[in-house]
């Protein structure tokens, strides 16, 4: 929603009080080593080529979908005392709107020691798996991965009890306390186990969580280096239940393809699975080789997204028809489009990344193929970065293919493209 | 009889001299350890600068926390990377990056990899990780040096060969040469000596990139203090937590 010029005025009255405040908890920080903040300048802009003739054209316009245009981002990040902050006051602009401001903590929380234990308490990101392309066992965070142009994680709220032994740990979470079950599965209530273990040459993690949702989730996870060069990973999740946004059954009417409150459902498979197997190889030359193939069960199938392509298209047709209101087809065609807001789109994904990176010029580059085996869809992406004393600048372009009724062939984009700047004090 | 009397005396003076050889270098690699650490275990504060010819390139400030049984902790301190974090234990290694919550895995070649080879300022010592012969004497830059051919005994090392060379004077460190695993020099490093708290220290340790041309890296050492982390900040997922001295 668009902010007012007053409020984005009060947003940046706190922004500059933050960094104030930053600047001289920087002076007392010379005295005190337990405090310690940096702040971080970031400019982003964004491009995108639409894909000529998508049959999802009527609905766009009612979306923000491919229309970010630029970022500004000021963030601060650090900790006083147990006190640990992330602050980000972004103003961004899309195409056809005002730019808009937002201030947002995503972290605050403080890591405590009472009795001899070890807790968090506040609002923390909580992602995390051994995987790169998807992470099966983020259960708590439910991170979207493979972004071109990703905003910093937004933490969630958090109670945490923790406890280390010299080759274990183990977390016992209580996720969006007091919260039962929201309007998306990241802000449901929910207490997780987690557990880890440092087996020799493997890093072996566990998970075990129950929410009113998706009931309970059990996952595992390890990563093993089993030389100087080679890093293998592996990640598995068992659920109770899943969920997952499909198309409209078959057989629809014109009157339901019409009505934007149905244009998609939920689906809750029973005892879904998601797995993923991967590795990394590194070469002395600073070239480095990932693979991973993965499974997700929760992720909609071929079928489900050659329904998509076909009603997609029929309510493309109706538009002009007597009778069938211009504005109907848009706000369905557009309601359809949230299924691209699933983290994972690919039942069984296929990642080959390519890096390079020289520590002593500051440049590093890759090369992204991502693949659907389900629908033969791909994205290939490729990245520059350059890491100066505190400049640090970014570019990528991504190109998205494959057959029109695959989840990458379907999207609005065609191409997208990023370019960015950062400046850290 | 006498023949095989004669063999066995023969290798077990052989076995006895490799032994005490063993130990000869064993002690001079102790020695020459102690000048640049010199505490068992605590916080060493680094300053690594990066030059490009010689134009200073990037500067870079890093804490660094040993314990024995070669564990180490480096934070990294500079603004562009301020809350990153490597742990290393013994060949294992993790990096915790500041928008993640799980610490990354790495291999030895990551590591190797890495924004000033951060091995370079996390191993401090030599007689935990290396064992070799004394192989001659040389001269460098005017001072009488013994020359150590170092190996790795351990996989996960930086740098699986090292010509050493100690002052024969007082066994402190003047030149290293450092052979990746392809056996390449990768780097020629240069030690510094003064004056820290009333002892002889070594101050400042040049690395001459011998791989990327016009290369070189000064890394100065800033205080050296007994400051200890418990145990637990020594496991990987500890890394998490944000209650760690800057």
């Amino acid at each position: 929603m668009p902010e007012s010029p007053y409020r984005q005025r009060r947003l940046l009255g706190s922004v500059v009080a933050l960094m104030i405040g930053c600047m001289s908890q920087q002076a007392r920080a010379e005295e005190d080593a337990s405090a310690a903040f940096g702040w971080t300048t970031r400019v982003i802009a964004e491009a995108r080529d639409a894909r000529v003739g998508s049959a999802f054209s009527a609905g766009l316009p009612l979306t923000g979908f491919g229309r970010d245009r630029f970022r500004v981002e000021q963030e601060l990040r650090g900790r006083s005392g147990p006190v640990s902050l992330l602050l980000i006051a972004t103003e961004s602009g899309q195409e056809g709107n005002k730019p808009a401001g937002r201030l947002v903590a995503h972290e605050a929380y403080a890591d405590l020691d009472i009795g001899g234990e070890r807790f968090s308490v506040g609002k923390k990101v909580l992602s995390g798996d051994v995987a790169y392309g998807f992470r099966p066992i983020d259960v708590l965070q439910r991170e979207s991965r493979l972004q071109l142009a990703p905003t910093s994680l937004e933490g969630i709220p958090m109670l945490s009890w923790d406890n280390f032994s010299t080759d274990g740990a183990w977390s016992l979470v209580i996720a969006n306390p007091g919260h039962q079950r929201r309007g998306v599965a990241r802000e449901d209530g929910s207490v997780a186990l987690k557990l880890y273990r440092h087996e020799g040459m493997a890093d072996i993690h566990g998970v075990l969580r129950h929410s009113r949702r998706l009931g309970v989730e059990l996952g595992g996870a390890v990563s093993v280096v089993p030389g100087e060069a080679l890093e293998l990973h592996a990640s598995l999740l068992q659920q109770r239940r899943g969920e997952r946004l499909v198309p409209l059954a078959d057989g629809a009417g014109g009157a339901q393809l019409l009505n934007a409150d149905a244009a998609l459902a939920v689906e809750t498979p029973a005892n879904p699975r998601k797995a993923l197997v991967g590795g990394t190889w590194t070469t002395e030359a600073g070239y480095s080789l990932l693979g991973e193939v993965w499974w997700d069960g929760t992720a909609p199938d071929a079928a489900d997204w050659q329904r998509l392509y076909r009603q997609s298209a029929q309510r493309a047709a109706m538009l002009g028809l007597p009778g069938v209101p211009a504005a109907a087809v848009a706000g369905a065609s557009a309601a359809s489009l949230r299924i691209f807001d699933q983290g994972n789109l690919l039942r069984r994904g296929v990642l080959a990344r390519l890096a390079w990176s020289d520590s002593a010029s500051g440049w590093s580059a890759s090369l992204d193929l991502l693949g659907s085996l389900n629908d033969g869809g791909r994205t290939l992406t490729a990245a520059v970065a350059w890491q100066g004393e505190r400049l640090r600048f970014d570019a990528g372009l991504r190109r998205y293919g494959g057959p029109g009724d695959s989840a990458f062939g379907l999207l609005p984009d065609r191409t997208a493209a990023f370019v960015g700047l950062s400046l850290a004090y | 009889m006498f023949k095989r009397s004669a063999m066995v005396l023969l290798a077990s003076i052989s076995l006895g001299a490799a032994a005490a050889d063993d130990a000869k270098v064993k002690a001079l690699l102790k020695q020459a350890d102690d000048y640049r650490l010199a505490i068992a275990s605590g916080r060493v504060d680094t300053e690594v600068r990066s030059f490009k010819g010689d134009t200073l390139d990037k500067t870079r400030l890093y804490a660094v926390y040993l314990k024995p049984g070669r564990r180490s902790l480096v934070l990294f301190r500079t603004a562009s990377e301020r809350g990153q974090k490597m742990l290393m234990l013994g060949d294992d290694y993790w990096l915790m990056m500041p928008a993640s919550q799980r610490p990354l895995r790495i291999t030895a070649m990551q590591k190797l990899l890495g924004e000033a080879s951060t091995g370079d300022i996390a191993t401090m010592t030599w007689s935990e990780d290396y064992d070799g012969s004394v192989s001659g004497e040389e001269t460098i830059d005017g001072q009488a040096c013994l020359k150590l051919d170092l190996v790795g005994q351990r996989k996960g090392v930086s740098y699986p060969r090292i010509v050493l060379y100690l002052a024969k004077k007082d066994r402190h460190p003047v030149q290293a040469e450092l052979y990746v695993a392809s056996d390449k020099l990768a780097k020629l490093a240069r030690f510094r000596m003064g004056e820290v708290g009333g002892r002889r220290q070594v101050t400042v340790m040049t690395l001459v990139d011998h791989l990327q041309k016009e290369r070189s890296t000064e890394v100065h050492y800033l205080s050296r203090t007994d400051k200890s982390l418990s145990d637990d900040y020594f496991n990987p997922a500890f890394l998490v937590r944000a209650d760690l001295p800057q």
